[in-house]
Formats: C-alpha cells, sequence, structure tokens
C-alpha cells in the first residue's frame, strides 16, 4: 500500500470517526440531508455524455 | 448545500420522532423502540436511508392486531398514508408490531435518549446487531461490520443475546465469512 493510500484511508477512518461521535440531535439532521440528496439523485438520473476511460491503479 | 428542486425542510427526523412519542404519551402506542438503519444511526456514522421503522409492543397481546388505533390517531394529526407507512413530517414512518421475540426483548431494553426538547426510545447496539445477523441481508452484513469497526459493542452482552435467541451458529458464520481475512 502506497503513503498516499494510507493518508487517504487514515483520514476516512477519522472522518467516520468524527461522525459517529456527533450528538445523535446533529446525527438526525443529517439523516434528513442524505435522504433529500438520496431523493434529488434519484430523480435527476445522471445521464453519460463522454465515454472516457478510467484508468485504475 | 441545498439540491435544487429538492427542499430541505421538507423531512424532519427530529419531528418525527417528537409525533412518535407523542403517540406512546397518548397512549395510541405501548412502548416503542426506534430500529433499524435510524436506530443504528444513533451508534454509528449516519448513512442515507429511507424510511424509519418503529417497533411497538402491543401489550398485552391482542386476538386480532391491528394498526387501525395509529392510522386513525395520524390522520387526526393531519399525516396520511403511504403505502405501507405513514408519512410523518416528511419521513414514511414503518410502525412494526414487535411480536417476534428477539424484537420484543430489544424493545422491553430500549434506551431512552433525551434532549432539551425530544424524548425518544432506541434499541441498544447489541440488539440492533442481532436483529440484523437474523434478518441477513447483504446490507444487514454491511451494518454488522460498521458495529463492529465502530469498537463501541459490548461484546458480552451481545454474546447473551445471541446465545438466548440461538443465533451463535449464524455469528460463527458471519465471523468466518466477514471478519477473519
Amino acid at each position: 500500500m502506497t503513503p498516499e493510500m494510507q493518508k487517504i484511508i487514515l483520514s476516512k477512518d477519522s472522518e467516520r470517526r468524527r461522525l459517529r461521535e456527533l450528538p445523535w440531535i446533529e446525527k438526525l439532521e443529517m439523516l434528513d440531508r442524505l435522504r433529500d440528496r438520496h431523493l434529488w439523485i434519484q430523480q435527476t438520473k445522471p445521464i453519460q455524455i463522454a465515454n472516457i476511460p478510467v484508468k485504475v491503479p | 448545500m441545498r439540491f435544487k428542486g429538492c427542499a430541505l425542510d421538507s423531512c424532519n427526523m427530529k419531528e418525527t420522532l417528537a409525533i412518535v412519542e407523542k403517540l406512546h404519551k397518548e397512549h395510541i402506542i405501548g412502548s416503542y423502540a426506534v430500529g433499524g438503519a435510524v436506530g443504528a444511526a444513533f451508534y454509528l456514522e449516519p448513512v442515507a436511508t429511507l424510511d424509519v421503522d418503529i417497533f411497538v409492543l402491543f401489550e398485552p397481546a391482542p386476538l386480532i392486531l391491528t394498526l387501525t388505533p395509529i392510522y386513525e390517531a395520524c390522520a387526526k394529526l393531519g399525516y396520511q398514508p403511504l403505502g405501507d407507512a405513514i408519512s410523518i413530517e416528511g419521513w414514511p414512518v414503518q410502525f412494526l408490531p414487535a411480536t417476534q421475540p428477539l424484537v420484543a426483548e430489544a424493545v422491553n431494553q430500549a434506551e431512552s435518549r433525551k434532549s432539551a426538547d425530544l424524548t425518544t426510545r432506541v434499541m441498544s447496539a447489541e440488539h440492533l446487531m442481532a436483529i440484523a445477523l437474523q434478518t441477513g441481508r447483504a446490507k444487514d452484513h454491511a451494518r454488522l461490520v460498521m458495529f463492529i469497526e465502530s469498537g463501541i459493542v459490548k461484546m458480552d452482552r451481545l454474546h447473551d443475546i445471541l446465545t438466548r435467541h440461538s443465533l451463535l451458529d449464524a455469528w460463527t458464520k458471519f465471523e468466518h465469512r466477514f471478519l477473519k481475512p
């Protein structure tokens, strides 16, 4: 694993920890925003406009 | 961030749970507990979910179990049915009878959460895990892994619950499949 990948994983882990440790009242507000975003994504149905190949290491 | 075409004030979980607590205080529903993804959010990082599962004890067990009184009370408050749920403050709420022994125990042993303007009851992390293990879908397994990774689980309490409800074999299989390399 490269140092860059390790750094990304550590920062994601610390973000998850931060979210877990939020007060439960704030988490309820997050659930509202997450649901709204989920419904918006379903409604807008993004379409592919270019066939762009992506290289994955 | 406000998403165009999507009213951010269209759903309000705090108000939804406040209405559920009001139904309980007015004896429309008995003991209840928040379960499912919303229940898990009290312990883990919140993930997107589209409805709220409220498990309700009916005691004493009626000859014919009906949710009609709940629907009628919600209609009086202006909340209408939405499929097999009731839309309360923008959230589809499923009222689920806690008839199965594990779920009934989870509701009986639910934890009260209080803030300045909201009281609610949520299943314990260990009961949420046992129910997820029993349900056994891919997303339940994913939630179980999240609980384990969080480090908040009281493993002795979980073990007791799994033993009482004959889930130890299922747990062993889950461990081998997802937790051990």
